[in-house]
């Protein structure tokens, strides 16, 4: 039981194409990440986020806080990349900015990224995608930070090309 | 022929990378660093001539962004000195103001 690499989320693709998910910076939808344990096991047949420390969520510490808080303004909401979505040539693409979780101490082996929307349908906590880190990443009463990849064409988290 | 649409990712590469602190937080410079590295890209490809012209323009950036950042940290232990010694509490104004 572990992670095994990236994945977007199959659930998440099909939810495309029933207008689920808006990524519009202004009046879209709220975007979270939760965090886990190397004991968690995720795969694109993951549909909705798993919390709380059963789940191998990792504990509340600092700034971040298990068990999918509730609003767009919790803690664990990540901010869109600016002037998100965009295009170029013909690829669109979305993409967060580097998200901080500070006084923390937390050990993480990877992260879903969920719609924490209403908006998003029944289920609260839509699977977008898994992100597998490597391997164990670890702040002690410190800063643990996720660096999302340039918000471009080529490297952007979700690309339509 | 139809159109395919494409967007999975790579199962086993880094898409993401994530740093920590122990005891701290990030300094100007580790931030600088990181800034700087989104905002430019110099390819390993690239004639050497621009490479390494771009290179040093990434540097200098870097330590420019690096020195703005620390004035802004100043600048905001200034508001937060006040706002600390406005609340009532001067000899924990003093003790932040000092770090």
């Amino acid at each position: 039981m572990a992670f095994n690499g990236n994945f977007m989320c199959t659930s998440f693709k099909k939810e495309l194409l029933s207008a689920t998910h808006n990524f519009t910076t202004s009046g879209g939808d709220a975007f979270q990440i939760a965090l886990y344990t190397n004991s968690a096991t995720f795969t694109a047949a993951t549909t909705a986020a798993p919390f709380g420390g059963g789940n191998n969520e990792v504990s509340t510490s600092g700034t971040y806080t298990a068990g999918g808080p509730a609003g767009s303004t919790s803690t664990n909401t990540l901010a869109a990349a600016a002037s998100m979505p965009a295009q170029s040539g013909t690829t669109a693409f979305t993409d967060f900015a580097d998200k901080t979780f500070t006084s923390a101490t937390i050990t993480a082996r990877g992260a879903l990224i969920y719609n924490s929307s209403a908006g998003a349908g029944s289920n609260t906590a839509n699977c977008v995608l898994v992100l597998d880190f490597g391997s164990d990443k670890a702040s002690t009463s410190g800063d643990f930070k996720i660096v999302m990849p340039s918000p471009d064409a080529s490297n952007a988290l979700i690309r339509i090309a | 022929m139809m159109n395919s649409l494409n967007f999975d990712l790579p199962q086993h590469e880094n898409v993401v990378s994530v740093l920590t602190t122990d005891g701290r937080g990030f300094t100007p410079d580790e931030l600088a660093e990181e800034c700087v590295n989104k905002i430019i890209s110099v390819s390993d490809t690239a004639l050497p001539g621009i490479r390494d012209q771009a290179r040093a323009f990434s540097g200098l950036v870097e330590k420019l962004v690096a020195q703005y950042m620390r004035e802004a940290i100043k600048s905001d232990r200034t508001t937060v000195f006040n706002a600390i010694k406005d609340a009532g509490h001067p000899e924990l104004a003093e003790l932040i103001r000092r770090l």
